[in-house]
């Protein structure tokens, strides 16, 4: 289906840096995204990720390193084949819904036909074909909403770049939305999916992206991240609750949930369940990965060691 | 180039449907329609009431011809009725004792008290005038914005003291003004001689209808930049509030989709200036005065809006982009609107020498350049062709300057939030690379 770069690769960053005056926004960052895939893109507010989606829009230009979408390095020339749904979105409020639609795959070198075609099935797919004469400011915040998903993707962009896009939706349009992305997924087109829902980005990622303080901390599948961040966990539900795992050898409480605790093993988790087992009566024993949301946690807290690095 | 079009399409569509334009398209019409009647309601509606008046006449000689002066006016008024403008009444009284020292005082109370509008005293030798003598005509009135009194007095009393005077020195007053009679002055224009070598005489001529084409050009050009280029600055500042931007340049670069813009913004005033011109030209037609437009006007004209919406254009969308809120554009488009406005405070002198040096300088000031050179243009003989051509490239040079800072501010603010713009941040803008 699409032109994409070398070897599959729909985007591609090398060593992308970016300051704004005494402020260095994003540091040396490199990432590949292969064609067709879903990647997630998470980090706390002011990680440098708006910076990092507009330098791939070339909405700003990098200060050093390079930029290639869909095989263009370094110019605007494929911005034609992407779709972008930025966080602060916004409609012209007094142009009827056909008219902005129309406009945005315009823009993006669509015929007309094709365009009026494309309008068509997408306000049909997402429940809006009766407003398509209706001027935005007539629309509900869910329905402004999904016709700038429509804006997003009405030209049928290869890379698809969405900014938080279920922010504000009731779960009904939410999972239209996500169904939505899916699909386009499954048809081949390339998602980069920043959000702050980890069990979002979790269900729907093939990878995973993090960036704390302008550099990239996390990059792989879920599974090999998991592996990095969490062979060392174990939770625990033991009579006695918390006051049982007391002073025990080789393990550490991370968190106290109440009925269960998380433990950082040191050692051999066997090892350390025989101890507890010697200690307290034991109801379960779970050597567990840690969830998206814990590494993320764990990365970017104000405390953290991890987070200064990549 | 595509999406530089498809933005002006876009820009050109929406402007046209707007009520904003229907408006601007009966702007004119319907302000020069209201000046009209308002000024004709205005004289219908002036305050009739007699205006009483009393004369303190220390010559003893004056007052009763004021009175017969006064009563000739009202009854002619009288007969005129509705024909003309209605005027109010002038009702004299004479004051007595002449010489009394507190007539003023009294005098002054009696108008506070609403009872006469003004008083006035004649000096005892306003006949024989010497030196050091009571020799004044003073009027007295609470408020001096009623001129139509005062001149009448004054015109009356200076033919009666004028008359008297003839008279004390032995000359026939009827002999002297008919000696003294004005002759009136016509005003023509140039004659001409056809292909035959018959003469074709001059066509009197007016001040008012020789400022006509010149004014109406010159407003016309003002009416037709600003009824676009202000729109972008709030088109601009909307996306940018609305948060449209962000999506657009994603799309299109800065400095093309403030092109798009520019180039709707000339459409829709091109579309507003073939109507307004095209009603010129009838009108113009209709008054026998369609020979007083000089050749090229017209490709002037045109030369002259398209770089004035370019300039002005690209000011008011890098200002839009530049802010995040009204109050600030507000601030920024004080200084642009003084720029804008310095053909209006000059047209005048202008108007009456062309080519003086004054006009030839400050209509070669890039701002002020296409209304001031209309004006010069449609005065005939109008200004030599290098000059034209001179205020041509010089506007053309600070255009293409306004639309390259412009670009610059309008790449950077366009995502800049809550920074309100200071002269030196905008500055900091055009600067960076």
């Amino acid at each position: 289906m699409s032109m994409t770069g070398k070897r599959g690769v729909a985007l591609r960053l090398e060593g992308v840096s970016k300051t704004f005056g005494t402020h260095t926004a994003v540091r040396c960052l490199s990432l590949e995204v292969p064609a067709g895939a879903i990647y997630g893109f998470i980090g706390p507010n002011g990680s440098g990720k708006t910076t990092t989606l507009r330098m791939i829009l070339h909405i700003v230009l990098p200060d050093a390193g390079v930029v290639e979408v869909l095989g263009a390095r370094g110019t605007r020339s494929a911005n034609d084949r992407l779709g972008y749904l930025p966080e602060e979105r916004g409609l012209y409020r007094k142009m009827s819904v056909r008219r902005v639609l129309a406009y945005q795959a315009a823009l993006k070198g669509m015929g007309c036909a094709a365009a009026r075609e494309s309008i068509d099935h997408w306000l049909g797919r997402m429940g809006l074909a009766a407003w398509a004469d209706h001027k935005v400011e007539a629309l509900s915040k869910g329905m402004a909403q999904k016709i700038q998903f429509i804006a997003a993707v009405v030209a049928k962009p290869e890379l698809l770049i969405l900014d938080e896009p279920f922010s504000g939706l009731d779960p009904v349009n939410l999972d239209v939305l996500r169904e939505a992305i899916l699909d386009l997924a499954r048809q081949g087109t390339t998602i980069l999916f920043s959000t702050h829902d980890m069990a979002m980005a979790e269900q729907m990622c093939d990878f995973i992206f993090m960036i704390h303080k302008g550099r990239k901390v996390l990059d792989g599948t879920l599974t090999a991240i998991q592996s990095q961040h969490g062979a060392d966990r174990v939770r625990v539900r033991v009579e006695g609750g918390a006051a049982a795992l007391h002073g025990l050898e080789g393990a550490q409480v991370i968190r106290d949930l109440g009925q269960m605790q998380e433990l950082h093993c040191a050692g051999d988790p066997q090892e350390l369940l025989r101890a507890l087992v010697a200690r307290a009566r034991v109801h379960q024993f779970e050597i567990s990965k840690p969830s998206l949301h814990d590494i993320f946690v764990s990365i970017a807290r104000p405390d953290s060691a991890e987070g200064g690095h990549a | 180039m595509r999406k530089v079009w498809c933005v002006a399409a876009t820009e050109y569509q929406t402007a046209v449907r707007s009520k904003a334009f229907i408006m601007g398209l009966l702007a004119l019409p319907l302000m020069i329609g209201l000046s009209i009647g308002l000024q004709a309601l205005a004289k219908r509606q002036t305050d009739l009431n007699d205006r009483r008046f009393v004369v303190v006449d220390r010559t003893g000689v004056l007052y009763p011809r004021i009175e017969a002066r006064a009563q000739q006016r009202n009854e002619f008024l009288k007969q005129m009725g509705t024909n003309g403008s209605p005027r109010p009444a002038f009702v004299p009284e004479a004051y007595a004792p002449v010489d009394d020292a507190r007539a003023e005082a009294i005098l002054s109370d009696r108008i506070r008290k609403k009872q006469i509008a003004a008083f006035l005293i004649i000096g005892r030798d306003v006949v024989e005038p010497k030196a050091g003598a009571d020799a004044a005509l003073a009027y007295h009135a609470q408020a001096q914005t009623f001129n139509e009194l005062p001149d009448w007095l004054g015109q009356v009393l200076n033919e009666e003291i004028h008359r008297l005077r003839y008279v004390q020195a032995g000359v026939d007053p009827a002999l002297l003004q008919r000696l003294g009679q004005q002759v009136p002055v016509r005003r023509l224009g140039l004659a001409t001689v056809d292909p035959t070598g018959r003469l074709i005489p001059a066509k009197e001529e007016s001040r008012a209808a020789a400022l006509v084409l010149p004014m109406g050009a010159m407003l016309l050009l003002y009416m037709l930049i600003m009824s676009a280029a202000p729109a972008l600055l709030n088109t601009v500042l909307e996306e940018k509030m609305q948060k449209i931007s962000e999506v657009l340049i994603a799309t299109v670069s800065p400095f093309r989709l403030m092109l798009g813009k520019l180039l709707g913004c000339v459409m829709v005033s091109m579309s507003l200036g073939v109507l307004y011109l095209g009603a010129a030209l009838y009108m113009l037609s209709r008054h026998d005065m369609l020979d007083r437009v000089p050749p090229h006007f017209f490709a002037w004209f045109l030369l002259f809006q398209v770089l004035g919406l370019l300039m002005y254009g690209s000011v008011f969308s890098a200002i839009g982009a530049s802010c995040n809120e009204l109050k600030d554009a507000q601030n920024l488009m004080l200084p642009v609107m003084l720029l804008i406005m310095i053909p209006f405070f000059v047209w005048l002198p202008i108007a009456e020498s062309p080519n003086s040096p004054f006009a030839r300088w400050i209509s070669l000031f890039p701002p002020a350049t296409p209304s001031l050179m209309m004006l010069r243009i449609a005065i005939a003989p109008g200004p030599p062709l290098w000059e034209i051509l001179l205020g041509l490239a010089l506007t053309l040079a600070f255009t293409l300057c306004c639309v390259w800072a412009g670009g610059k501010v309008f790449r950077i603010g366009i995502l800049s939030q809550g920074q309100s713009p200071t002269l030196g941040r905008l500055l900091r803008w055009i600067a960076a690379k």
